[in-house]
């Protein structure tokens, strides 16, 4: 299967370590990525939040990138893949927005069709590829405790998106038993990490946060696993600025998803990706189960009617 | 003050009319919110600073037919809670967005807000592209991301009506500024 991979501006360029880990274990599941010269997506809260008509149209045009090439597009961050999906979902709505960004692309030489669909690494690891052929490439599982954040824009707007259930989310915390940890259940699980509003007033931004890493703490995970690069540089950056101005004692280990499957995997150069953390951790080591998975894969195989 | 001339009259009015026809949009979009205030204690920004508040937003829309005039909107982080839970599909996240731009064309946009809308313009991109990015990215072997034509970008920038708002609010920047 072959995608348009629209890994983002802030993944590309502050998180380069959790795109190596996408493009790594990408071959592993027949996935092949292809790169085109995308813009930002452009990023909802500020983009839009100015002008609603440049949001859409540079979205649009994105989309339609894809569509020349008669690719699907695979996203990585949550903001967009949120931001496409929600621009992709009016322009097929209206006629009359499409007609009204179509005549703007016309400009740059794009047309938007609308042949093309957006899924998220989340949905092409749990809906495409599934948890069971996910789980027969898993040689060192990780036996850690983590709490999930899946982020709001992979859960909301729900009707939309469809990714998981936005108030009970459990597609992250299966992908991560799937590895062989234990996702703990905590109170906040589907609040917001703050991320939205750092910028614009940052010290409600880290109360946000502080209250979001209280609710994690209470459970005492070893780990926060996340899909969304602006959720990893909140949650690991973040929780120093929140220890800094509220006093708290956070230092949290985070992980993009795709990183702690190529761990699993035992894929070469995973190295490469733990040293670029700010939290380091060190991971208990476990037995290559390669022959083991085998065998219990015979066995349910056997068992099953 | 400057005295305006015939065009900036004309465009004035325009500007005017767009105010308008987003505002009748939004006591529409509005119309259904009977004021049970699930948004609000949805709300993770409420809930650390209370002077966002969006059942309060949206009652001023409904009750005075007016956009409140508080700032607050840009506080609002769009996680989407409120949408998703309230009981009418009242989308608040948006009535909020929509607040943003009805804002920013007046000028009252937030300094980052205008700041990402320049590195879109410039770069097409909102993380800043430096020399240490980009030595990150070849050494972890990762492939040079093909780029928008910076020509292409800006023209989209200036049909949308973008590069009007940032003027409008760099505008207001600077009269901010000098008094």
């Amino acid at each position: 299967m072959k995608y348009a991979f629209f890994p983002g501006c802030t993944m590309a360029y502050r998180l380069p370590f959790a795109e190596k880990s996408v493009r790594m274990i990408a071959p592993k599941f027949d996935i092949e990525l292809v790169d085109l010269p995308f813009t930002c997506c452009p990023e909802p809260n500020a983009i839009r939040a100015m002008s609603d008509d440049t949001w859409i149209t540079f979205a649009a045009r994105n989309i339609a990138l894809a569509e020349k090439e008669g690719l699907n597009i695979l996203t990585a961050c949550a903001g967009c893949h949120e931001s496409l999906s929600l621009a992709k979902h009016e322009l097929d709505a209206s006629q009359e927005k499409k007609e009204m960004v179509n005549g703007i692309l016309k400009n740059v030489d794009v047309e938007y069709k609308g042949t093309s669909s957006i899924i998220h690494v989340h949905q092409l690891l749990f809906d495409e590829v599934g948890i069971e052929t996910l789980s027969t490439k898993v040689t060192r599982p990780i036996p850690i405790k983590v709490v999930t954040h899946s982020g709001c824009h992979l859960l909301r707007p729900e009707r939309i998106l469809h990714v998981d259930d936005a108030e009970v989310p459990v597609k992250l915390d299966l992908l991560c038993e799937a590895l062989g940890m234990e996702p703990l259940d905590y109170m906040d699980k589907t609040m917001c990490c703050g991320a939205g509003v750092r910028k614009t007033n940052s010290v409600t931004s880290y109360a946000v946060l502080r209250e979001k890493l209280t609710s994690m703490d209470m459970v005492e995970p070893q780990a926060i696993v996340v899909f969304c690069p602006t959720c990893f540089i909140t949650f690991e950056s973040g929780q120093r600025v929140v220890n800094r101005i509220f006093g708290t004692n956070f230092m949290f280990p985070v992980f993009y998803y795709t990183e702690l499957l190529a761990l699993a995997m035992g894929l070469p150069d995973t190295d490469l990706l733990l040293d670029e953390h700010r939290v380091k951790i060190d991971l208990p080591k476990t037995k290559e189960v390669q022959d083991k998975a085998k065998v219990d894969l015979g066995d349910s195989l056997a068992s099953s009617p | 003050m400057l005295v305006k001339g015939r065009s900036q009259k004309r465009s004035d009015d325009m500007a005017d009319d767009i105010q308008k026809s987003k505002l009748d949009a939004l006591k529409k979009t509005a119309r259904p919110c009977f004021q049970c205030g699930i948004c609000t204690s949805s709300c993770p920004v409420f809930r650390v600073a209370p002077e966002l508040n969006p059942r309060v937003s949206v009652d001023s829309i409904i009750t005075k037919g007016e956009v409140p005039r508080e700032g607050n909107e840009w506080l609002c982080a769009y996680c989407l809670m409120c949408d998703q839970r309230c009981p009418m599909g009242v989308s608040l996240a948006e009535i909020l967005m929509e607040i943003k731009n009805i804002s920013a064309r007046e000028g009252k946009a937030p300094p980052d807000v205008i700041e990402s809308a320049e590195s879109l313009m410039a770069d097409g991109c909102l993380s800043p592209i430096s020399s240490r990015s980009d030595k990150k990215r070849t050494e972890l072997g990762l492939p040079d991301l093909p780029k928008a034509d910076p020509a292409d970008v800006q023209k989209l920038f200036k049909a949308t009506g973008a590069f009007e708002v940032l003027e409008i609010n760099k505008a207001a920047q600077q009269e901010e500024a000098a008094e």
